[in-house]
């Protein structure tokens, strides 16, 4: 029942953080813009049992290929394979992760947050350079990347202030466990 | 692992492959169906947005105020709201009155719609308009303002158009320069910073800062010809051709209202 209300909750955000970072404005020096769907989506990778978070991959995959597609000429410039393989391993990755820490911390969200974020802006960056050749890399590239993924890391820990006690994987014990370890 | 979680994730592989393998047509579909469904949200947001502008700007005035004398106070607060309705008004009328103005004396067939949103992409320099295919919009449709060129439709659902800014790599526009003879090919760079790069032009062309330049219009080309693109803000060599940086006319950072050319009058 609490994956369900979490599941229902997280695919209510979805579309919301979506629309809300589209209406964020952008952050000097370098135009840097701020990512909410990353959270989101470590959000329920951490928090939803395998099954339903990789079916929360899946449909984070197939919003942020739509999010991402331009079609010019006929021809799509990135098809959804990237997104799908791109969330699919990042939800392995951070089951494996929340196992190895005996379950969601506001820590690990924050941190994988981040890591999603940079990833996900540097792998676009790649895909883009690999499609149209040369890889200019300078500052402004790495601004645009690095410093979304510390809004992520800010973000995300407000967003597990706010959603931490719907979390099934973390409770107190575990959490005190681990403090007296 | 149970049968049905094996099944389940089966299913899951299946779907994960089908959405690997969908054709771009498909994927348009799917794109103008996810616009669609996002429109409310983005209008409601927009709105929330401009209504909570103009709150944190009554908010500087009234800060403005306390400072005022006391016995005065009410009286002058009144005359401040008035005089402020009042230039505001003002400056809604001559803004209205410019676009008025151009829309009539413009060449082209023309749709005003409002920027509900920038999108936050970090390499791609789109943003979001109110109309949609319910207004006569397509794809690959030139988007301008009074100033000069903003950029083309791309995406369209039936109220709401991804427009593609000039300032974005993948937006390419056969330019001339003023007084020249000088063609090129102008496009964004790969992370946009607000700047466009005339590129093809021949590498002897003597370009100074500040001349114009223009939309060339080829013919079965998105852009029309004599649109304010930019202007010439530096001009380099390069090993087989000449290159030039160039700022956009149209205030591309602080879009407000733009207009869709659907065709000749």
């Amino acid at each position: 029942m609490k994956t369900a209300r979490i599941f229902l909750l997280l695919l209510i955000l979805l579309p919301l953080s979506v629309a809300l970072q589209d209406l964020l404005p952008s952050i000097p020096p370098a135009q840097e813009r701020i990512l909410l769907l990353p959270v989101i989506f470590c959000f329920g990778a951490l928090a939803l049992p395998l099954l339903p978070a990789l079916f929360f991959a899946l449909i984070v995959a197939l919003v942020q290929g739509l999010v991402l597609l331009q079609i010019q000429s006929g021809q799509a410039e990135f098809s959804l394979i990237a997104p799908v393989v791109f969330f699919l391993s990042w939800k392995i990755l951070l089951q494996m992760a929340s196992e190895a820490t005996h379950g969601m911390s506001w820590e690990l969200h924050a941190l994988s947050s981040a890591l999603v974020t940079v990833t996900l802006l540097g792998g676009e960056f790649l895909i883009l350079c690999l499609n149209r050749g040369e890889v200019p890399i300078t500052m402004t590239v790495v601004l645009r990347t690095g410093i979304p993924s510390i809004i992520s890391l800010l973000i995300a820990a407000l967003l597990y202030l706010l959603l931490g006690s719907l979390v099934p994987f973390a409770p107190a014990q575990i959490q005190q466990l681990r403090l007296d370890e | 692992m149970k049968r049905i979680q094996i099944a389940i994730l089966a299913l899951l592989f299946a779907a994960a492959v089908a959405l690997c393998v969908l054709g771009t047509g498909t994927l348009a579909s799917l794109q103008s169906g996810f616009l669609e469904f996002l429109s409310p949200i983005t209008r409601s947001g927009s709105a929330v947005k401009n209504s909570l502008g103009s709150l944190s700007k009554d908010l500087m005035t009234l800060d403005e105020l306390q400072s005022e004398d006391t016995r005065l106070l009410a009286e002058n607060k009144q005359l401040r709201a008035e005089n402020n309705g009042l230039r505001d008004l003002q400056k809604d009328n001559e803004h209205l009155r410019r676009i008025l103005g151009y829309r009539e004396r413009s060449s082209f067939r023309l749709i005003p719609a409002v920027v509900l949103s920038h999108d936050a992409e970090a390499w791609w320099s789109t943003i979001k308009i109110n109309r949609g295919s319910k207004d006569g919009i397509a794809p690959d449709m030139p988007v301008i303002t009074d100033r000069g060129l903003v950029g083309k439709t791309t995406a369209v659902s039936r109220d709401m158009t991804e427009v593609m800014l000039i300032t974005d790599e993948n937006c390419k526009v056969a330019a001339k320069v003023e007084g020249t003879k000088e063609q090129g090919i102008c496009a964004g760079v790969r992370a946009p910073e607000g700047e466009l790069q005339l590129a093809f032009l021949n590498k002897l062309a003597d370009l100074q800062p500040g001349q114009k330049v223009y939309t060339a219009g080829v013919s079965g080309g998105v852009f029309p010809s004599g649109i304010d693109l930019g202007v010439v803000k530096s001009f380099h060599a390069r090993e087989l051709d000449g290159e030039a940086i160039l700022e956009p006319s149209a205030d591309l950072g602080n879009l407000e209202e733009v207009f869709v050319i659907t065709g000749a009058k």
